[in-house]
């Protein structure tokens, strides 16, 4: 309760913090606000991603349904996240460059995030056993492991060879005063730390719907 | 100044209304776990 | 079940023969994917019309074709068996590993000899420019080989579900779409004079990629369910 309560003065803390006193990056102006809420989702919709696969594999090793309550939970909040991430991307790229969508290489990755986190629960609400269900998201997790370096660093490259476009600015690296830092380290620690528990009441709501059906069936 | 404040009280708010929405789900997991 | 290298090597090459020859009763898969990709092939250029000089759209215009080819006729291989109950039968006869590798090796068969007839048809429907066989055959290749091991795994996958058509279109694309974009950005440079080296690596990086993925999971596809 008590870790409840801190999660919630910290990440409510440094929101304010980031309004009132940390300063504006001078290439963002007034929509440097939105790095301290977009990057940390993006973060933890790869973090989400990594959790999941990991467990899909352990799942496979050891066959015990613990690992694809594990899988199935994370693949949902980071869907979540994942669309947090993508409209508050677009919605940063409409106030910076004029259009909500561009295809630059983040904004690429993320879209492809986006089909990745889709197919695998398309695929999973389409088994019924929990177990063959189990199973065959792991190995399209797994797949889907291999895919997602391809994704994310070569096809947003094709993509700039195939369409070079001046009007685009690739984000890069932006000069953090450390005022800046700060508060979005601390974001990102604090959306961690609700992706850990919102995992875990998604695991447990899991258990609890299995424990239901096994006694039904 | 005045917008900035704004765009902060919302978004305190949403994650106020998340805070509460996420600790009821909570006391309600609890709840069907000792079922 | 262990199996030693011969005799697997042996079960892949009856899978294979048995795909081949079951296809050939029939034909049926294989006239319906024909179909499909002159199909798709005709509306393109009905609608779009000679474009000799867009190298770019032809380029993705191709795949395109192929790709919705290849997804409309991989699955058909394990529907097949899920549908005629034949699985289990094959189960007990061959590892996981040789039937899905047996396959795959016909689904590139199947691609390949959807290929021999889309690509000339395609280059002279679409009024296209002289490819330069070399680089092109190279990516067709490559990119068939690549595509044909993710179309067949995510296949094997989506048989055991109740999806089919739509789900295998959906589940597959993200898998797919690295090489769809690697051959059109390849298919686009031997157009215009270009290199494809960059392209041909990552083709075959992915395409290598897939098939050792594949080798790890084959095992896990089919249980006793």
């Amino acid at each position: 309760m008590i870790a409840r309560g801190l999660l919630l003065l910290w990440i409510a803390g440094w929101i304010v913090a980031a309004f009132l006193w940390a300063p504006l990056v001078p290439v963002l102006g007034e929509t440097t606000r939105v790095l301290y809420f977009h990057i940390p989702a993006a973060w933890v919709t790869v973090l989400a991603l990594g959790w999941s696969m990991v467990h899909s594999l352990l799942y496979l090793k050891r066959r015990n349904l613990e690992h694809d309550h594990q899988a199935a939970a994370a693949a949902e909040i980071g869907l979540l996240f994942c669309v947090v991430a993508t409209v508050s991307g677009a919605l940063w790229a409409k106030a910076m460059w004029g259009a909500y969508w561009n295809w630059d290489p983040r904004e690429t990755s993320i879209f492809f995030l986006l089909l990745i986190y889709a197919a695998y629960l398309a695929l999973r609400s389409a088994i019924d056993q929990p177990e063959r269900r189990a199973r065959l998201a792991a190995v399209y997790s797994g797949i889907a492991f291999v895919s997602v370096p391809f994704l994310i660093f070569v096809v947003p490259r094709i993509y700039f060879s195939l369409h070079p476009d001046p009007l685009i600015n690739p984000r890069g690296k932006v000069d953090m005063d450390p005022r800046i830092r700060v508060v979005f380290f601390a974001l990102l620690v604090g959306f961690t730390m609700l992706f850990f528990w919102v995992q875990s009441l998604r695991v447990r709501v899991a258990r609890v719907e299995h424990r239901r059906q096994g006694s039904v069936a | 100044m005045r917008g900035d404040l704004v765009v902060m009280a919302v978004a305190l708010l949403v994650w106020g209304l998340l805070f509460w929405y996420l600790v009821r789900l909570e006391r309600r997991v609890a709840d069907l776990e000792k079922r | 079940m262990p199996a030693s290298g011969s005799s697997s090597g042996r079960a892949v090459w009856a899978i294979l023969r048995k795909e081949c020859r079951s296809e050939w009763r029939t034909r049926y898969g294989l006239n319906a994917a024909l179909l499909f990709a002159v199909t798709s092939l005709a509306s393109t250029s009905f609608a779009v019309g000679r474009m000799s000089d867009r190298t770019d759209v032809l380029a993705a215009l191709l795949w395109v074709v192929l790709l919705f080819a290849a997804l409309a006729s991989l699955a058909h291989t394990f529907v097949r068996e899920t549908e005629g109950h034949t699985m289990t039968l094959l189960r007990l006869v061959a590892t996981p590993t040789s039937i899905a590798l047996g396959k795959l090796l016909f689904n590139l068969l199947f691609l390949i000899s959807i290929e021999l007839v889309t690509v000339p048809l395609f280059l002279i429907f679409m009024g296209a420019p002289a490819p330069r066989w070399g680089p092109l055959l190279a990516i067709l290749g490559l990119g068939s080989l690549a595509l044909g091991a993710g179309a067949t795994l995510v296949a094997a996958i989506i048989a055991q579900t109740r999806g089919r058509g739509a789900l295998f279109a959906g589940v597959s694309f993200p898998v797919l779409l690295p090489i769809l974009a690697a051959a059109v950005s390849g298919t686009r440079a031997q157009w215009s004079g270009a290199p494809v080296t960059a392209e041909l690596r990552l083709l075959a990086a992915y395409a290598v990629a897939l098939l050792a993925a594949s080798l790890l999971l084959y095992d896990h596809l089919w249980e006793d369910a």
